[in-house]
């Protein structure tokens, strides 16, 4: 035992804390090697959107006789069951830490713990931006039309990142409150499915019946679609939909407040509940 | 000078369990610091509020000179912990889970490259690095887990029941590793256990934990001398209990007897073993066996967690 003698004469490491950064790094490689060797977490939640994209959507133009903008319409919906869908995956891993007791060491480390919730969240927003970009090559490749310009794509990139933090962070904050992974999956489904029904994902909300449309108005699904719609689409009747004005970018600027707002307070509520629940 | 302090310090969890009822500790540098007592004493909430992973309820507790509610960053990392459980990723390489943890105690990477390699060699590992975990036997997880605990040169290493689950065989040989460890002197180690056989041989003091409280604490010698120099072991075929108290209304056994299952234990202080064991014949209880033997600390130990507490 040398080497533990050693540990006496040598000096103490560096400062505890080492910024920010640097164990944010080291937690967000963790946990992209972790996700890396259970390529089923990347896989799984891209099969139905990609279902939906290519085969229903063009099933239904078919049956319904729409236009090749349903299709369009459609491909950009199925983002809005995908970003949940993958972003409460990732959410699992938080409990399988936390049953395997690889939480308790990361619990133990001198940094604030907010940055295991931030070191995750870095890796489920990776992994829904690969697989969104998945989504969208599948659909370019199935001839579905696009017409980005440089700012849809800026509204587009802004409202999905936003929608992508605050999806995790419902994950974040279920994985700290259920005790088993069981009742998560369980619970998977009203989150990340229902309010795909009723956010204009396969149709304009204004079909929805009126109650149901001031429903929709509140999720932030809903204005998240209509803006990737406008980013991607060009088309605004979301957005109008929504909030029955006529200058799109207002309309797109408020929606994306929305989803910001939502995203700044479930973050904020993944990070106190993750901390009370890891720390009795 | 104390690197572990704590006052008044208290844990009640929801439902108004109280694990911890108020303890008073200062472990001292370099010291091996043995917590023991039964499941339920409140040894590891203990634990858990020194390594800040728990919330004291009440009282305060210093580690190397960092308040544990006030400054926990500088708490945690002046410590690393072996916990009971295996505490690993299991599909990462060994190397992988020591160079997380360095990175997160913000060790320098070449240092702790080199912390790793010395480590490693030390506690029979090194072969073993670049294989996962999950591959490990549990001697050599918990080897690995002390590695890892050691990488960041914490001033207090944390052991949590560290041999539980082992085989005899590793778990001797893990005992002469923690030994070398508390031999070496700079590193303060708390360590947990039921094995008394431990607390014995690594222990320089030791606090005995019952219902939340320390009920003894000295040196393993100076708890032993509380039970004198010869005590008597006498196993009835009944109830020894009832042995126990003929004993005491006899005047030979003491509050400091005991009885745990059919045997009684007496420390006999001045008195004789003959008249022990003659006035449990005289009782009518069938003696089984007799034994005297000077005390150990598994008789500290009984003595001081065989009682319930009074309301």
């Amino acid at each position: 035992m040398s080497a533990a003698a050693s540990a006496a004469t040598l000096p103490r490491p560096r400062s505890p804390i080492g910024g920010t950064l640097s164990p944010l790094a080291t937690l967000a490689r963790r946990r992209l090697a972790l996700t890396a060797r259970t390529p089923r977490e990347l896989v799984v939640p891209l099969l139905t959107p990609v279902l939906f994209a290519l085969v229903i959507a063009p099933a239904l133009k078919k049956a319904l006789h729409t236009s090749a903008s349903y299709e369009s319409f459609v491909a950009v919906g199925t983002l809005g069951l995908l970003i949940p869908l993958n972003t409460m995956f990732s959410g699992l891993s938080v409990i399988v830490d936390r049953e395997s007791g690889a939480q308790r060491e990361l619990l133990a480390a001198p940094i604030k713990r907010s940055l295991l919730v931030f070191g995750n969240l870095a890796i489920a927003l990776a992994t829904t931006a690969l697989q969104v970009g998945v989504l969208i090559s599948f659909a370019v490749a199935r001839r579905i039309h696009f017409h980005p310009t440089v700012s849809g794509v800026l509204w587009f990139t802004a409202v999905a990142l936003l929608f992508a933090v605050a999806m995790y962070a419902v994950a974040e904050t279920l994985a700290a409150r259920v005790p088993r992974s069981e009742e998560y999956i369980a619970r998977l489904p009203a989150i990340a499915i229902v309010p795909w029904f009723l956010a204009g994902s396969l149709f304009p909300i204004s079909a929805l019946p009126l109650v149901m449309s001031y429903v929709s108005r509140v999720l932030p699904l809903t204005h998240a679609l209509a803006l990737m719609r406008y980013g991607l689409l060009g088309d605004s009747s979301g957005l109008h939909a929504i909030w029955k004005l006529s200058d799109p970018t207002a309309m797109a600027a408020m929606s994306l407040g929305v989803v910001a707002i939502f995203a700044t307070v479930l973050t904020t509520v993944a990070v106190r509940t993750f901390t009370r629940a890891a720390v009795r | 000078m104390a690197v572990i302090e704590a006052r008044g310090l208290t844990k009640t969890y929801a439902g108004n369990v109280e694990a911890v009822k108020g303890i008073d500790l200062d472990v001292e540098s370099g010291e091996v610091f043995g917590l023991l007592g039964p499941n339920g004493a409140g040894k590891s909430t203990t634990i858990g509020m020194l390594t800040t992973t728990l919330e004291p309820t009440s009282g305060t507790a210093l580690l190397a000179g960092h308040d544990v509610a006030k400054e926990p960053l500088s708490a945690r990392g002046a410590s690393s912990v072996v916990f009971q459980d295996a505490v690993v990723d299991r599909s990462f390489t060994g190397r992988r889970n020591l160079d997380v943890h360095a990175r997160l105690w913000g060790v320098e990477p070449a240092r702790a490259e080199k912390r790793t390699a010395e480590l490693t060699a030390a506690l029979g590992i090194a072969d073993l690095l670049d294989r996962p975990v999950g591959t490990y036997s549990g001697g050599q997880r918990r080897r690995l887990e002390i590695a890892r605990a050691l990488v960041s040169d914490p001033r207090v290493l944390f052991l949590d029941e560290p041999t539980v689950g082992l085989d005899p065989r590793i778990r001797h040989e893990l005992l002469d590793v923690i030994e070398q460890l508390g031999a070496d002197g700079e590193i303060t180690i708390l360590l947990t256990t039921h094995y008394l056989d431990e607390a014995e041989r690594l222990c320089d003091r030791i606090a005995v934990m019952h219902e939340g409280r320390i009920v003894a604490l000295g040196t393993p010698t100076e708890l032993r001398a509380g039970l004198g120099e010869e005590l008597l072991e006498i196993r009835v075929d009944g109830d020894a209990q009832a042995a126990l108290d003929v004993l005491r209304d006899d005047g030979i056994a003491g509050d400091d007897a005991f009885s745990v299952g059919s045997t009684v234990t007496v420390p006999l202080h001045d008195e004789s073993s003959a008249d022990a064991v003659a006035a449990v014949q005289q009782a009518g209880l069938p003696i089984n066996a007799v034994l005297a033997r000077p005390p150990t600390l598994d008789d500290v130990y009984l003595r001081l967690t065989n009682r319930k507490e009074t309301p």
